[in-house]
This record gives structure tokens, C-alpha cells and sequence, in this order.
């Protein structure tokens, strides 16, 4: 049976999984290297309940992908905005969880989960005029009409025509 | 410690609590490090880094927004502040270095290592969230002297302590292994960990991850080497001064083996080379000179373990052995000419062909052993050995006349060993001196003479069926032929050849005789063979005399002359009388009950049978009757009256015109068969002379067919070059003279093989 590793939610939730599971996270596992198998529960003080169980399910499905992606890996899966679709399905999420998880994955140091993370809102603005992403993201416009045309012009070669 | 994360915002919050952490892990990691700190710790990191506070300074780089880079990552602070505590830390632990020396300052040192490394590894994971964000876009941009969080622990402690601590600690080291060099007990694990120490320092400037050897060459492996070199070099120089060269070159064995497992024991296996070479340098190259003295002392004495011993040394420097070959070469050469030397002496101008050669053997064996086990049969003393014994062989007391003397007596073993004769040797005996034959026949020079002098007496053992082996004298032919190709052998199968046509000739003679009709009994009264050899195959002369052929067998003559012709036509038959033999049945003698039998050559037929008629015959009646020339006829006379056959008159004169001859009725011999068929000296001696005129002949031949076919090949040539090429073309057979390829030029010049053309050179015309 697989040792089992428990886990403090910043809101004092406990919550048990694998301990394979858990060690997706380098700060985990390094701690575990560290300091060695405690019986105590691990404190995550910047994770609630909520967002830790949604980092857990995305642990829980990738137990098995190889542990570590060499530079060359991550360097084509940077590229490429392709997402797989479990994990699509798994980003249908509301934008203040997408965030979270994020941010989650940056601090757990989940680099996978970070990645698609990542991807999942780049391509929420794929396409989008600086207006659409405005209000997809409800992001106050606080240029001047000048300051934007500055921008617009300096930017024009970038334009997608 | 359990206090929660302080606030992200505030850098001094912040460092105060990190500190906390970080110094609880350098002192005390020990008792051990509770889950809810390091996870603390962390956090206060990621939070510290992730705060949407301004960077740095006061907001004043409005004006830089536009070229600025894309998102401020914060973490230098933080980065800054560590490399102040690690500073402050070291200070500390330099600071108490300085109460310990010796080998308690290289505990303190491991300590202190070891307890600061471990703790630099926990850092660098609570530290990673800077590692990944801060650090790594610093160095992605290019920026020097930034690393990550565990190799900048490395640089400090270089930087701060290794820098301050290391010559105190080098001495330490130096220190303890000299006392194991002088044979104490050291602890050695503590040499290793310092040795670690220093590789774990060598950082490659261009890749942190990567290591180099650097700092460990510079502070380690430089004053390890000097002192190694100096401890060497003071003990050998003692030893030397108290001990014999032998004693010392078993203690340089000892130590260098001890330094090689000392490598192997706690030092790095980077420094094999370059402390081989040092002690190398010291313990032999500086005392080489001292070594090589003893060389010829250990020659004399045979004192071969020992001659291993320097060998294995010297082959260690870079040219060590040289000097030893030239010794070795001229050492051989002197044992060699000594044991000709004395059997020279002994034998006089008689000597023993068995005598000579055994005596060159004896000295190649023993010293081929010599190479064999104690220089490994390394090539170039091999060589040196080969150079030697081609000395010795060509040019000794017994060559002093000719250098042709050493094959000549080589090619008479040789046929001391292959002839049928009382004491045969064993088959396998057979083989072996056969090979120790070849041996000795790698060395010769002229191997030309050989193969005259072989062939010469191959033909006197298959003419008069001498030989005591077929298979050994095919497995010699096979060795000639192995050695020198299939042009040197080449008549000399033939020879074998025309022995077994013969045979079937004289078969289908006899056949042939059978069928014709018998129309009298005298050609069949003989019992008659021969042998029909190619002239120019077979190195026998015709005879050199005139010779009346004896009634009793010209009918046998000429009906095989017959046969002859009838079935080869042209061909033009040769008697070869002087090579012949037969045997004669001797009623005259009046105690004998049973007819002698002698076996004679056929002159000396031809002189006894002229007694059947008369009992007393005039010396010059029997040179008109059988017509031998003076030189042929007195020799065969001589050996009768020896014999008692005839008996000669006046009693005591020597055969000669004037004397007169009468056969011995009263002939009485032990033996019913009496050989009368001797060799005469006289005549032995003339073929040998007349062996070395034909050498000379050929020599020119051999000589003037090289340089044709050299010019047919290069048309125009230089007169030096073309000369030096022959040499080369040559050298396999004999080693020709200079004037006598100039001879052989102007002949060929002479007779319009070649011109001369213009600049020295030559010209070939077809």
C-alpha cells in the first residue's frame, strides 16, 4: 500500500492522499527529502481548502507522467498553447479558481500544472482585441485616449492582419 | 518557531524571520527541523517575492515603463541579504579556526564543511522559489557572480574562509601524509574529505552546475606535488648514500606502488599522472644516471631479477632505456666474439661446424632469454639483441678472412645433421636444430653462400643416397623458403624433382631393356642405375679429366644412351664418371673363401679392372689405358696401396710415372665389403675453393640483374641513387661492395644495357 501523506489547508482543512501523489510538488518532495517521513500533517499556509483539492485532483490524474521534463521538453510544450483535453476540462473552471490554481501550482512549484495553468489564459486571449480582453479579464482601461494611440503605433508591426 | 509568515511587504520583517530560520539550520540542524518552519520559511520566501510591492527603490522609473523589461521580478534583497549572513557566518567559523592547528585544524575544517554543505543544501530548497525566478532571469540576462542559492554557499565559503584557512590546512595535510610516508598510521578518511572539500569548490565560471578541477589543482594538488617531490628527493638522495644501487631500485619499486595505492586510497584519481610523474622524476630520472652504472655490473652477473627491475624503472622516464640498449648491443657482440673466441682458439683451422654453431646459439639463447623475462621482450631489445648477434655472427675471429666462413659452417651442420650417419638425431632432436639452424641463418649476411654450400652438399646427399630423411630435408627446404622466399629454394626442389624422375627412368628402363632382344649377356651382365639431373639445377661440374669408359660396361653405356635418345631427343647427356660408383667382386685372393666386395668410384673400376688381364702393370701403361689425368689417377692408386690392394714397386715410392703396380693376391680384410671410395682431402678442399670462385661469379650475375631490372623499371636514374637502390634490392642475399656495383655498372654500360647521360645520370636502353 502507498505510504500516505497528510496535508493543512491554510483554512485547517485535512486532507490525506498518496504520497506519490503529493511529491508533484517539489516543494513537497524536497521537504520530504529534507527533513524526512514526519507523521504530522504538512501546513500549506497559502493554499484553502478548495484550491488544494483542485490541485490534488490534477496530482491525482498525473501521478504517472514521467517526474521531471528536461529543458528541451518544456521548451516545445512552451511553444505550442495545445492543451490535452482532460486537462482543458479540468481548466472549466471560474476565472477567480483559475487563478488560484496558478498561483497555487507556482508555489507548490508544480511546474506542469503552472504550464497548463498558464496556457489556459493566454489562450482566453488569443484573438481578442485589447477590449475583449478588457472585459474578459474586468481590467479598468486606465490609459488616456493619446497614451493608447501612442502604444497602438509603436505596437503596429506586432498587429495580426 | 512556530510564529506565522511575517508580513510580505516588509524586508526587514522578513529577513529577521528568514534569519532566524536559516541560523537555527546552520547551528543546530541537528536536533532536528520541525514541518510547520521550513514550510514557514519557504512561504516568507515565495511571499516576499510575489508582493505587489514597488521594487526596490522609490518609484521613479516612470519614465524608464517603456524600455524596461516585461515584469519586475523581486528577490535581489533578499539575495543580498543572505550573502551578508553567509559573510558574517564565515567570519565566525574562520575566526575559530584560528585556536586549531595541525590535525586538529583539518577536523575543525571537515566539521565545519561538512555541517555548512548539508545546511547549504536545505537552504538552497527553502530558497528555491528565488532560485527559479529571480536568480534564474539574473543569469538568463547574462548577469556574472550571481548563482544559484547552494553554489553562492560554495563561493562564500572560498571567498570568506577557504581563501584565509586553506594554507594552514594544506600544511595539516602535508604534514599527515608525510608521517605516513614515514610509516606511521594516519586517519585517511580525513586526507579524502579534504580532498572532496576542495574538488566541491572548483565552480566553472560559465556553467554553475558544472565543477572543475581548478581550485582543487591550485591549493592541493601544486603543494602536494612539491612536497611529495621534495620528501623524495631527500630520502633518495640518503638512501643512495648508504645503500647499493639494487637496494635502492627495490625501494623506488616499493614507493612507487605505495604512492599509486595511495591515490587509489584517498586522493583523486586526477593526480595519478601527474604524481607518477614527480615520483618518476625524483626516484629514477634524478638517479638514472647512477642506474645505468649498475647496468653493466648486472650484465656480467647475470643478475636477472634485477635487470628486470631497472628495466621496469628506466621504462618509466621518457628515453630511459636508450642508454641501456647500446650497452645491452655492445655487451651481446662482446660475449658473442669471446665464444668464438675460444672455440677458435681450440678448434684452430679445423674447426667443428657443430662446435662453431652451438657456440653462436648458446650466446643468442641466453640472451633472448634475458630479453624474454626481464625485458619483456620489448621490441627495441629485441632489436639491439638482432643487431648484436648479426655482429657477432658475420664478424668474428673465425670470419677474419672472409665473412663467408659463418654460412659455410652453418651449411655444414646443417648437412652434419641431414646426412645418414651412426649417431642420427632423434626426429623432434632433428626439427629443434634445424630451427636453431634458421636461427642463426636470420643473422647471416651471405645468405648466398649458404645456399651455395647447401645445395652443393643437398646434391652430394641425394646423389649418393646419404640422406637421412626425406621429410627432414623437405621441412628445411621449408624453412629456407619461409625465410628467404621461393627463389632461394627453388632449384633446390628441383633437385628433389629429378631424383624422383630418375627413379621412374630407370624403371622404364628396365622395361624397355626387357623388350629388346638379347643378343648378348654383357649389357645385362651389369647391375646398372642412374640418375638424370638438370645441369642447371644441380651444382656438379663434369668431370674434369679425360676417361676411357671400361670395356665391361660401354655396352651398358651406350644402350642407355639409346634409350635415352629414343625417348628425348636433343637432349645431350652428360657422364658425371667422377660421381660414380660401382661394385666389384674380387676373386683374386687366394685366403679368401668368400669373394671380397669392392666398392669403388668408377675411375678406380677402371684401374682394377685393367688387372684381370695382367697381374703387374706399368704406371704408365695405366694412364694410357684409363686416361685419367695425373691429379685423378695418383690419388685413387694411393688409396689401393693403403689398402694393400696393390702393392707398389719401388716399395717406397710415391705413384708416378716410372713406378709399377702389382695386385696383392695375399689381400686379407676383416670385412667382405671394403670401401675403397674415399673422398680425397686434397679434393675437399679444392670444391671448397672452387664454391667461393663461383660465389663470386654469381654475386656479379645477381648484382648486374638487380640494377637491370632496377633501370628497366625507372628508365633514368642517378648513378649514386641507382647504386643504393641495388644495395637495397641485394641486401637479402649478401652485402655487396660499392666498387663492386661500380664494376657491374661499367659492364653493363659496356656491353649497351645502359648509357650515360648527361648530370651523373643514367640511362636504360632496351
Amino acid at each position: 500500500m502507498a505510504v500516505q501523506i497528510k496535508l493543512m489547508s491554510s483554512d485547517q482543512a485535512m486532507l490525506v492522499v498518496d504520497k506519490e501523489v503529493a511529491e508533484r510538488s517539489v516543494l513537497i518532495k524536497n521537504m520530504l527529502d529534507d527533513i524526512g517521513e514526519v507523521d504530522e500533517a504538512i501546513p500549506i499556509p497559502n493554499v484553502n481548502e478548495a484550491v488544494l483539492k483542485k490541485v490534488i485532483e490534477w496530482c491525482e490524474h498525473h501521478k504517472g507522467d514521467s517526474p521531471s521534463t528536461n529543458d528541451e521538453e518544456s521548451d516545445s510544450r512552451k511553444r505550442s498553447t495545445d492543451i490535452e483535453e482532460w486537462d482543458q476540462k479540468f481548466m472549466q473552471v471560474d476565472q477567480e479558481m483559475l487563478f488560484e490554481i496558478i498561483l497555487a501550482a507556482n508555489y507548490l512549484d508544480i511546474k506542469p500544472l503552472l504550464d497548463v495553468g498558464c496556457k489556459t489564459v493566454a489562450n482566453m486571449i488569443k484573438g481578442k482585441s485589447p477590449e475583449e480582453i478588457r472585459k474578459t479579464f474586468n481590467i479598468q482601461n486606465d490609459f488616456t485616449a493619446e497614451e493608447e494611440e501612442q502604444i497602438r503605433r509603436e505596437n503596429e508591426w506586432a498587429e495580426d492582419r | 518557531m512556530a510564529t506565522n509568515p511575517p508580513n510580505r511587504e516588509d524586508l526587514k520583517a522578513t529577513w529577521a524571520f528568514l534569519e532566524a530560520g536559516i541560523e537555527r539550520i546552520m547551528r543546530d540542524l541537528n536536533s532536528g527541523m520541525d514541518m510547520s518552519t521550513y514550510m514557514n520559511v519557504y512561504t516568507a520566501v515565495h511571499n516576499f517575492c510575489t508582493s505587489q510591492r514597488p521594487i526596490a527603490q522609490p518609484p521613479n522609473l516612470q519614465q524608464s515603463a517603456g524600455v524596461h523589461r516585461g515584469a519586475h521580478l523581486l528577490g535581489e534583497d533578499l539575495y543580498n541579504k543572505l550573502i551578508e549572513y553567509l559573510t558574517k557566518h564565515l567570519t565566525e567559523i574562520k575566526e575559530g579556526s584560528q585556536a586549531h592547528s595541525d590535525e586538529a585544524l583539518i577536523e575543525y575544517y571537515i566539521n565545519e564543511w561538512e555541517r555548512y554543505t548539508v545546511a547549504a543544501k536545505f537552504i538552497n530548497h527553502l530558497f528555491r522559489y528565488l532560485n527559479r525566478h529571480w536568480v534564474k532571469r539574473e543569469m538568463d540576462e547574462g548577469k556574472k557572480n550571481i548563482y544559484d542559492v547552494y553554489t553562492l554557499h560554495l563561493v562564500r565559503w572560498r571567498l570568506d574562509l577557504f581563501n584565509h584557512v586553506q594554507k594552514h590546512v594544506m600544511a595539516g595535510v602535508l604534514q599527515l601524509i608525510e608521517k605516513e610516508r614515514n610509516g606511521q598510521t594516519i586517519e585517511t578518511t580525513m586526507v579524502k574529505s579534504i580532498v572532496t572539500s576542495f574538488v566541491s569548490l572548483g565552480l566553472d565560471e560559465n556553467d554553475s552546475t558544472k565543477s572543475t578541477l581548478d581550485v582543487y589543482r591550485q591549493f592541493f594538488e601544486m603543494p602536494f606535488l612539491a612536497a611529495t617531490s621534495q620528501y623524495y628527493q631527500i630520502e633518495s638522495k640518503q638512501f643512495v648514500a648508504e645503500n647499493s644501487v639494487v637496494e635502492y631500485m627495490k625501494k623506488a619499486e616499493a614507493r612507487l606502488a605505495e604512492e599509486q595505492n595511495r591515490v587509489h586510497l584517498y586522493l583523486h584519481p586526477d593526480i595519478t599522472g601527474p604524481l607518477m610523474k614527480t615520483c618518476e622524476k625524483v626516484l629514477i630520472q634524478e638517479h638514472a644516471g647512477l642506474l645505468r652504472e649498475e647496468f653493466q655490473i648486472l650484465l656480467d652477473n647475470d643478475r636477472q631479477g634485477d635487470l628486470q627491475r631497472m628495466y621496469n624503472l628506466l621504462s618509466r622516464i621518457p628515453d630511459g632505456l636508450d642508454p641501456l640498449r647500446t650497452k645491452f648491443e655492445a655487451h651481446v657482440r662482446r660475449a658473442g666474439l669471446a665464444a668464438v673466441d675460444k672455440i677458435a682458439d681450440d678448434g684452430g683451422d679445423n674447426l667443428e661446424p657443430k662446435v662453431y654453431v652451438d657456440a653462436l646459439l648458446e650466446v643468442h639463447t641466453q640472451y633472448q632469454g634475458l630479453v624474454l623475462t626481464a625485458f619483456k621482450g620489448e621490441a627495441e631489445f629485441v632489436r639491439s639483441l638482432d643487431n648484436a648477434c648479426r655482429e657477432f655472427v658475420n664478424r668474428n675471429k673465425v670470419c677474419k678472412s672472409a665473412s663467408t666462413k659463418s654460412p659455410e659452417l652453418l651449411a655444414k651442420y646443417a648437412d652434419s645433421l641431414l646426412r645418414k650417419s651412426a649417431k642420427s638425431a632423434e626426429e623432434s632432436d632433428l626439427e629443434n636444430k634445424l630451427t636453431a639452424i634458421m636461427t642463426v641463418f636470420k643473422y647471416v649476411e651471405d645468405k648466398d653462400v649458404f645456399q651455395k654450400f647447401y645445395s652443393k652438399m643437398l646434391a652430394k646427399r641425394l646423389v649418393n643416397f646419404t640422406s637421412a630423411s626425406d621429410d627432414a630435408e623437405t621441412s628445411m627446404i621449408g624453412k629456407l623458403k619461409e625465410a628467404c622466399g621461393f627463389e632461394y629454394t627453388n632449384k633446390l626442389q628441383r633437385m628433389f624433382q629429378d631424383m624422383q624422375i630418375s627413379k621412374d627412368l630407370n624403371d622404364a628402363y628396365k622395361v624397355w631393356l626387357e623388350d629388346k632382344p638379347q643378343d648378348d649377356s654383357s649389357a645385362t651382365a651389369v647391375d646398372f642405375s642412374c640418375q638424370v639431373l638438370g645441369t642447371s639445377f644441380w651444382p656438379l661440374n663434369p668431370p674434369g679429366t679425360p676417361f676411357n669408359i671400361p670395356e665391361v660396361i660401354i655396352k651398358t653405356y651406350s644402350k642407355f644412351v639409346d634409350f635415352y635418345n629414343e625417348k628425348h631427343t636433343g637432349r645431350k647427356l652428360t657422364w658425371l664418371w667422377h660421381l660414380c660408383k660401382g661394385d666389384l667382386k674380387a676373386n683374386f685372393c687366394k685366403n679368401a673363401k668368400v669373394p671380397y666386395t669392392f666398392q669403388v668410384s668408377t675411375y678406380q673400376m677402371a684401374i682394377l679392372l685393367l688387372f684381370n688381364d695382367r697381374l703387374i702393370i706399368s704406371y704408365d701403361d695405366i694412364e694410357k689405358n684409363v686416361a685419367l689425368s695425373q691429379e685423378y689417377l695418383v690419388p685413387s692408386l694411393a688409396i689401393f696401396l693403403k689398402a694393400k690392394v696393390l702393392t707398389i714397386s719401388p716399395a717406397t715410392a710415391k705413384p708416378g710415372p716410372g713406378t709399377t703396380f702389382t695386385l696383392n693376391t695375399d689381400f686379407k680384410s676383416k670385412k667382405i665389403r671394403v670401401n675403397l671410395n674415399m673422398a680425397v682431402r686434397a679434393e675437399q678442399k679444392q670444391e671448397v675453393e672452387e664454391t667461393h670462385k663461383t660465389i663470386e661469379e654469381d654475386r656479379k650475375l645477381l648484382m648486374q640483374s638487380a640494377i637491370v631490372r632496377i633501370m628497366k623499371a625507372r628508365k633514368v636514374m642517378k648513378h649514386v641513387v641507382l647504386v643504393q637502390e641495388t644495395i637495397a634490392q641485394i641486401k637479402s642475399r649478401f652485402t655487396p661492395k660499392i666498387p663492386d656495383i661500380k664494376k657491374c655498372i661499367d659492364i653493363l654500360l659496356e656491353k649497351e644495357y645502359l648509357e650515360r647521360l648527361d648530370g651523373e645520370r643514367l640511362g636504360y636502353l632496351a
